[in-house]
Parts: C-alpha cells; sequence; structure tokens
C-alpha cells in the first residue's frame, strides 16, 4: 500500500514538474526575443492604446456618463490579448517548430503537456488588466474607493482563465489550420463587440445576446463594473461560476481536439504537414 | 534475444486531389516488409527518397500507427502499449527542426528531461554529462538559434539520450552536415554502439552505414530487396567491377546509351559541381572502357578508373541503377 502511495506521489510530482516545465519555457519561448524593457513597454502601451481609443469613441458617441463603462470593459477584455494570442502562440510554436513528432514521442502526460501551455498566459493576462485599470484610474479617473478588492481580484483571475480556455481551443485549431491568425483575430475582435466591452448587451438583438452568453469575458466584464460601482461578492458569485464554468469547457474541448489531433495525425501520417 | 520484431509490416498513405471533384490517392509506402534486430546491433536502412525508410521509423517510434503487421519494441507493440514503448526508445529524424531555438540547449533538455519523467536529481547530472558527450560542452546555456546545424543535430543526440533508452532510431542524422560533423557524429554514434545500445540508422551515405552498421537492410518502393552484413552485401558484386569516369557536362540521354550497353550491369551519375562522375557496373573491368568511351564520343573526359566494388555498388545494383 505504501509502495502504491510513493508510486503515485511520483507519477503526481512528475506531472506537476512538467506543468510547471511546460508553463515557464513555453512563455520564455514565446518572448525570449523580447527584451526586458520592450516586453515592459507592450504590457503598458497596448492596454493604455485600446483604453485610450474605445473611452474616448464610445463617450464621444454616448456621452461623458459612461466613460467608466468603456474602461472597465475594455481593461478586462485586454484579457484577451494573453488569453487568445499567447496561448495560441504556444501552442502553434509547436507546429513552427517541428516539435511535435519529439512531444508525441515522450510518455509524457498529454494533460499536463497541454493546460501547461495556458498557465503564465493566466498570470500575464491578469497582470495587463491590473495595468488597464491603473491606466482608466489615473487617465479618465475610475473610482476603486467602494470596490471589493479581493473579489475585482478573483474577477480578473476567473475571467483570464476563463478566456485561456478559449485560447486553448483556439491553439488546437492551429494545429490543424495554417490560417489560425485570421480565426483569432476574428474572435478578438468579436469578443470587443459581443462580450459587452464596448456595446452594451441590452441594446444588441437577442440572437447576439444569447452568442455573448456562451463567450468567456461577457460575465466577467459584468461582474467587475458591479463590483466597481460598489457591489457585492454575493452579487457577482453565480457570474463568476458561470464565467469559470464556460472557460473550462473550452479548455477541455481544446483538450479533447489536442487528443483527437494526436491520434489522427498518427493515423494519416499528418504529423510534420499539419 | 531480439529487441525490435517487424513482421508483415504495410502503410499506406491517403492523399486528397482536387478542390472540386476530389479523388483520392494512395500511396504504399512500405509493403508488407519484415525484419528483426538483436539487443545491441546497429542496424542499417538503406534506400533512395521515398523507399519508406522513414514510414518505417515513425511507426517504430510510435508515431504513425501501421495498416496491417505486427511491430514490437522489447516485446511491446508499438500500437497497443505506445506508451510504454516510448520509455524504452529515443528517435532523431534528420534537419535542424524539432527543438526550441528561442530556449538554450540546457532549457530545451530541461524540458524533455521532464516529459520523459527524468529524476530532477537525475537530470541535473545527465544533462552536463550529455553536453559534454556531444561535444557542446560549455555551449548549453546560449540559444539553439545560434547553434550550427551540426550543434544542433548534437543537441538533438543529446535530447534523445536523457532517459538513457535501449534502442535509438536515427533518421539520415548525418544528413546536411559538414563533413567534419558528420564524422565527429558517427564517432558519437560508435560510442553509443560501444554502449550497447540497439541503434537502427537510416543513412544515404554508403560508407557510413558501411563503416557503423553490423548488418543493413536495402529497402527499394517500400520493399526489402536484400538485407545482410555489409560485407555480405558486398559480395553481391564480386562478379563485377566499376568503371569510373569523370565527365563535364554529361547528358542524361549519353547516360541511357551507356546503360543499353550489353555489359553494363549498372550505372549512376554523381554531380560533384561542374563534373559528373559516371560509375559503371561491369562485368568486364577495363575492356568495358573503349566501349564506354565510345559512347560518350565527343565529350570532354576527365580521370578514368577502374576499381573494386563497395557497398555503394551493391547499393546501386540492388536498387537498379536509378540514383
Amino acid at each position: 500500500m505504501q509502495v502504491w502511495k510513493r508510486c503515485e506521489m511520483k507519477i503526481f510530482a512528475n506531472n506537476l514538474r512538467l506543468f510547471w516545465q511546460g508553463t515557464v519555457l513555453s512563455y520564455v519561448a514565446l518572448f525570449a526575443w523580447f527584451r526586458p524593457v520592450t516586453y515592459a513597454a507592450s504590457k503598458v502601451l497596448m492596454p493604455l492604446a485600446q483604453i485610450i481609443f474605445f473611452t474616448y469613441l464610445g463617450s464621444y458617441a454616448t456621452g461623458k456618463d459612461s466613460v467608466d463603462f468603456y474602461v472597465i470593459g475594455n481593461a478586462i477584455q485586454i484579457t484577451a490579448v494573453s488569453g487568445i494570442f499567447g496561448v495560441t502562440f504556444s501552442i502553434s510554436g509547436d507546429r513552427w517548430n517541428g516539435t511535435l513528432p519529439y512531444l508525441f514521442g515522450t510518455p509524457a502526460n498529454r494533460m499536463m503537456m497541454f493546460f501547461g501551455r495556458a498557465f503564465m498566459h493566466i498570470i500575464d493576462g491578469a497582470l495587463g488588466v491590473v495595468i488597464a485599470l491603473t491606466w482608466g484610474a489615473l487617465l479618465f479617473g475610475v473610482d476603486f474607493s467602494q470596490t471589493n478588492l479581493s473579489a475585482l481580484g478573483l474577477t480578473i483571475l476567473v475571467t483570464t482563465i476563463s478566456t485561456c480556455g478559449l485560447g486553448l481551443l483556439m491553439g488546437c485549431l492551429s494545429l490543424i489550420t495554417a490560417n489560425v491568425m485570421f480565426v483569432n483575430n476574428t474572435v478578438y475582435f468579436l469578443l470587443l463587440i459581443f462580450s459587452g466591452a464596448n456595446v452594451a448587451l441590452d441594446t444588441l438583438p437577442p440572437w447576439m445576446q444569447t452568442f455573448s452568453q456562451v463567450l468567456p469575458l461577457t460575465r466577467g466584464i459584468a461582474s467587475a463594473r458591479t463590483l466597481i460601482s460598489g457591489g457585492s461578492f454575493a452579487e457577482v458569485a453565480p457570474l463568476l461560476i458561470s464565467e469559470i464554468g464556460i472557460g473550462l469547457l473550452y479548455g477541455w474541448l481544446g483538450y479533447l481536439l489536442f487528443k483527437w489531433f494526436e491520434i489522427q495525425a498518427k493515423r494519416n501520417g499528418s504529423l510534420e504537414t499539419v | 534475444m531480439n529487441s525490435i520484431e517487424v513482421k508483415n509490416l504495410k502503410r499506406i498513405y491517403r492523399a486528397t486531389i482536387g478542390v472540386i471533384r476530389r479523388t483520392v490517392k494512395e500511396v504504399i509506402a512500405v509493403d508488407d516488409i519484415s525484419f528483426e534486430i538483436k539487443e545491441g546491433e546497429l542496424f542499417g536502412l538503406l534506400g533512395p527518397n521515398g523507399a519508406g525508410k522513414t514510414t518505417t521509423v515513425k511507426v517504430l517510434a510510435t508515431l504513425l500507427i501501421p495498416n496491417a503487421g505486427e511491430v514490437k519494441v522489447n516485446g511491446l507493440d508499438v500500437v497497443k502499449d505506445a506508451n510504454e514503448v516510448r520509455k524504452h526508445i529515443g528517435f532523431i529524424f534528420g534537419g535542424e527542426r524539432g527543438l526550441y531555438w528561442r530556449l538554450s540547449g540546457v532549457d530545451n533538455l530541461r524540458y524533455f528531461a521532464s516529459l520523459y519523467h527524468v529524476d530532477p536529481e537525475v537530470s541535473k547530472k545527465r544533462i552536463p554529462y550529455l553536453l559534454e558527450l556531444v561535444g557542446l560542452k560549455g555551449r548549453g546555456n546560449e540559444r539553439v538559434q545560434g547553434y550550427s546545424r551540426g550543434m544542433k543535430q548534437r543537441l538533438h543526440v543529446a535530447r534523445t539520450l536523457l532517459h538513457d533508452p535501449d534502442i535509438l532510431f536515427l533518421d539520415e542524422p548525418t544528413i546536411g552536415l559538414d563533413p567534419v560533423g558528420a564524422r565527429e557524429f558517427r564517432e558519437v554514434i560508435r560510442d553509443l554502439q560501444s554502449e550497447k545500445k540497439t541503434i537502427l540508422l537510416t543513412t544515404h551515405y554508403m560508407f557510413e552505414a558501411d563503416s557503423l552498421c553490423d548488418r543493413v537492410a536495402v529497402i527499394d518502393k517500400g520493399l526489402i530487396v536484400a538485407m545482410d552484413t555489409p560485407s555480405a552485401l558486398k559480395r553481391h558484386v564480386s562478379d563485377l567491377s566499376v568503371v569510373e569516369v569523370e565527365t563535364f557536362g554529361v547528358a542524361p540521354k549519353v547516360v541511357d546509351q551507356i546503360r543499353e550497353l550489353s555489359f553494363v550491369d549498372a550505372v549512376s551519375v554523381r554531380d560533384q559541381g561542374q563534373r559528373q562522375l559516371i560509375l559503371v557496373q561491369t562485368p568486364l573491368g577495363a575492356e568495358a572502357v573503349p566501349a564506354v568511351m565510345s559512347a560518350l564520343n565527343g565529350m570532354r573526359v576527365g580521370r578514368v578508373t577502374v576499381r573494386e566494388p563497395t557497398l555503394e555498388d551493391a547499393y546501386v545494383r540492388l536498387v537498379g541503377g536509378k540514383e
């Protein structure tokens, strides 16, 4: 019994190590061409550009009272940069590096290998949101005095995880199609509208509102707006549960697609031709 | 004891052609081949491009599911027990790809060590040892993108040895390496051979197979056309001599004329920049030279020699003098 437990512990430790190393190294491999200064600038300036653009455009069209709406919506939506593009690059990088045969030729746990690719992007995405909200406070005077900051932190984390879930699915598509950047850009812009970042959901036609409900971010943005305007954690808890559920569903679909891809590639001999 | 057993292996690729009227084309890459490799043996798989060498290696490395046949590695089925097989094997495909170029050599090895479940304490000692073994000592912390092709190939060897596998599949590992790099690489293979690793090596270079392999199989159009020790294969052409004629700008039509001569067994041409070396296999030896020269009538000809056949000549005869 003790031997069995030791064996299980060893497998667990191996999988944890694989998860962690996959996480760190895939992230380093992705951003290693950046110098720290360039990376920091991209983390600071990109959220600034998005917030300025949509907040000025939106408040010009709908009035100055709606500044908080655009700042919060776009700040949370920033997570899609890491969640969609970052995670996709982490997975598609194996295609361009030609490492897929070598990965699939190892006895490694595929689930750890797969989900490990997203972990650093969760931290990266959450950091991007915090920077964007800071810009919102500094430039547009968004007031956090009534905000339950712990609940907001949880909201940011949950929303980033759920966006990375969609990113994992998109990343798997990058193993199947060569045009995933087109798909990624389309998804990113759809999220700008359908997540409620820039358009109030109740102004959308019913079918669009339904579509919004199956996307990550939608409930995360609603939750952040509620919390920043002084709402309680109890009010947003159901939204956060649904948000994480949607993210995990996308992530799981991505994992199933990843497994399917591996099997099909071995059947069709298409591991290097994808 | 056999480390590898391949029985009646068959692998077909299907390609879809056309956009509107889609037709499925089938290509038989490996057609009912069988062979065994003994524990500690270095076995060569030789053949022209598209002969089925890489397909065979991919099946053995659990990266391709065969259409028919039985393939066992250390007694384990490569399809049913794929994950267990992976613990016992290491493999390299020729070329520079398959590494994370933006990571250092050490980081690449650390990541693959975790993929192979190598204990961190073990990998901490093993990575420097392997870097030294493959001649990358002192270069491990540099990014792979700055490595030469030979260094990348050697890093591949280190990667494949991380979990100390008993069996190695090396698919054209010296392709694209400069002569010095290729020679160093062959030394690494010899070292591995001395460690009693079972090695399957595919190569285009006959001298490489001749100097390294215990046995070789020649594969052509998915079929094994010969399998023996290099010296026994050379005996297949012991009745022949090889006339080598150095030419400058020989036309394919002229080569065909030589091939049609009654005493010619096989002809191959080796491009050497501006020059072409025509290799004519014939039982006549030096007596064949006047007729060959007559076929080359009017052409600029350099050195002409007659020599004993090599493994390459045996190979050319077996695959029909196409190369």
